[in-house]
């Protein structure tokens, strides 16, 4: 973990002081608007007994596409610059040969851009506040467990274009394999809704980030799935610690 | 302080680095000299720990690079031969972010990076981005860098690369202060700046170490192959004393001379004296009524030295070489 502070801060600001981090976070957060307008509108004009036990936040969070296809583009651009742009410019060999580990540079450079994903995501905490201030009624078991997927499927995704960074050359390979990476897994998951039955069904359903959303939007935590969650984090993350090593002894 | 046995790299079958063993004491300025592609930036990107070597072992200030390597890396201070910098942060967050990097204590980074910046001279951009910065400054920021927190081991790549003659002068003299505090390494193709900072040199050729010696026997090689003469005057009675003069091996007219004058180009036989030669050509050329206006060393170039410190190896004669590159002339002329 040596090089870990330094290394971190040094990213966080490089991912600030680019246009890139600030277009890809306001264009998302355009998106989420506009996407909790939708749905408060719709809830405002619905009758009341059609709406059933579901709520506007539930509505945010769960059975929609709106949630996922944004990810799929926003966390490969903010991680395609980690690896990609040092090895393409050069910076990575003052990089190494400073006193730093894989791992300190690793971990610097994801919770980098995990900062940044949990940044891009809180403005929309204040759709809740706009939800209590209407007198609206909140469950908050709702609200903290769908924020923690949302971290948990993002920091997954993060994790696995870091990765695809390390092993590309230039940025938009980089994006681009991440891109097909993480699409690749989240429409897998909507297999179950295809695949009627079988273990291929039984597979789709335990890696489907939709169902996950789904349940964490009811206030559902399902532990086996944060452990995938996890997995997909940590491995893609040892991969990396791994290719930084590769580099200096290949 | 740098210690290398029998360091070697390998790219599948391509040996950019064989068998290269030496050691840089305290105090040393070493110039690691050779022709570009002979593996320098190879050797030293395995000194600073960037490259792993295929095989061989590498120590710094007493720590194995493989065994020890975070603390190796903290004794040295590198500098990449394309000096990357990154673009965005400003020369003094940069030096700073380094200074944490190579975890210098907290109090002491600002005077550091300050200190350090007027060392090298780049106060006056100490606030400009990095990607505004000319080569030449951005050169002296990655020495600034290699020199935070004065590691005893320096590691430079072709330092003054892409730097104008004054700055090519002020990094001499640090580089020069700066030795009796460290072991420094410096790689470069250029002969003059071996001469002009260090007090050894190690040559290297196709990835193999091929001479080693003070910088006085550097200088021994680099004598004078012969003289350019500009005369004025029967060009055929001129070649012709040029070639009767005692320890010269050939003379020809240099195909650029205007018509006025000529230049003719003098080669010493390989175990003349030179400065004799010179005496006596001089002294014939005058007295046959010839009109001498300029003399002048026709210094070995780079490449004929390292001819020379190769030769052994491959079985191919600097001499031969030289009356190859004659007769080419001679053709040229006719």
């Amino acid at each position: 973990m040596r090089g870990f502070w330094p290394i971190f801060k040094r990213e966080l600001f490089a991912l600030f002081v680019t246009p890139l981090a600030w277009v890809a976070i306001s264009s998302f957060l355009l998106l989420q608007g506009l996407h909790f307008f939708l749905i408060i509108i719709n809830f405002a004009s619905a009758p009341a007994d059609s709406i059933g036990d579901s709520g506007p936040v539930q509505s945010f969070f769960g059975q929609t596409m709106l949630l996922y296809v944004p990810l799929l583009i926003v966390c490969p651009l903010l991680t395609m610059r980690s690896f990609a742009e040092e090895r393409r410019s050069g910076t990575i060999e003052a990089l190494l040969t400073a006193p730093v580990d894989s791992a300190g540079v690793t971990l610097a450079k994801y919770a980098a851009v995990f900062v940044t994903y949990a940044a891009m995501w809180a403005p929309t905490l204040l759709y809740m506040l706009v939800i209590r201030m209407q007198n609206g009624e909140i469950d908050w078991r709702v609200v903290g467990t769908s924020y923690v997927a949302v971290l948990a499927i993002g920091g997954g995704y993060l994790a696995i274009g870091i990765m695809t960074s390390a092993l590309s050359q230039n940025q938009l390979t980089a994006a681009l394999l991440s891109g097909l990476a993480i699409s690749g897994l989240f429409f897998f998951g909507l297999a179950e809704f295809i695949i009627p039955d079988g273990l291929a069904h039984d597979i789709a359903t335990h890696l489907s980030v939709w169902t996950q959303m789904n349940d964490a939007s009811r206030g559902l935590l399902d532990s086996r799935r944060l452990i995938y969650d996890a997995t997909l984090i940590a491995l893609p993350l040892f991969i990396t610690t791994r290719a930084v090593d590769a580099w200096r002894w290949g | 302080m740098i210690d290398v046995q029998r360091l070697s790299k390998s790219y599948g079958s391509f040996r950019a680095v064989s068998d290269v063993s030496f050691h840089v004491e305290k105090g040393e300025v070493v110039g690691f000299l050779g022709p570009n592609g002979a593996g320098k930036s190879t050797t030293l990107r395995m000194l600073a720990g960037f490259l792993g070597p295929s095989t061989g072992q590498i120590r710094i200030d007493g720590h194995d690079i493989s065994d020890e390597p975070v603390l190796s890396r903290q004794k040295l201070g590198y500098m990449p031969e394309t000096c990357p910098l990154y673009p965005e942060m400003r020369v003094r967050e940069y030096l700073a972010f380094r200074a944490e990097l190579k975890r210098l204590p907290r109090k002491e980074r600002a005077r550091a990076v300050e200190s350090i910046s007027e060392e090298v001279d780049i106060l006056e951009v100490s606030e400009v981005l990095i990607r505004h910065l000319s080569k030449g400054f951005r050169q002296r920021v990655g020495l600034a860098d290699a020199l935070l927190g004065n590691p005893p081991v320096l590691i430079l790549d072709e330092p003054t690369a892409g730097m104008d003659p004054n700055q090519i002068r002020q990094v001499r003299d640090l580089i020069r202060q700066r030795g009796d505090k460290h072991a420094i390494l410096l790689s470069t193709h250029i002969l003059s700046e071996v001469e002009a900072t260090c007090s050894r040199a190690l040559v290297i050729a196709r990835g193999k170490l091929v001479a080693s010696g003070s910088i006085d026997h550097l200088r021994e090689m680099r004598r004078a192959s012969g003289l350019h003469v500009v005369i004025r005057g029967d060009r055929a009675k001129a070649l012709e004393i040029a070639r009767k003069t005692k320890g010269v091996a050939n003379a020809e007219v240099d195909s650029h001379s205007s018509a006025e004058a000529f230049t003719m180009l003098t080669t010493y036989a390989v175990d003349a004296n030179g400065a004799e030669a010179a005496e006596h050509l001089v002294a014939s050329l005058v007295g046959a009524g010839i009109f001498v206006r300029e003399v002048l060393p026709r210094a070995a170039s780079l490449e004929q030295v390292f001819a020379e410190l190769t030769q052994s190896e491959d079985g191919f004669g600097l001499s031969e070489q030289r009356a190859k590159t004659s007769d080419a002339q001679g053709v040229d002329q006719a």
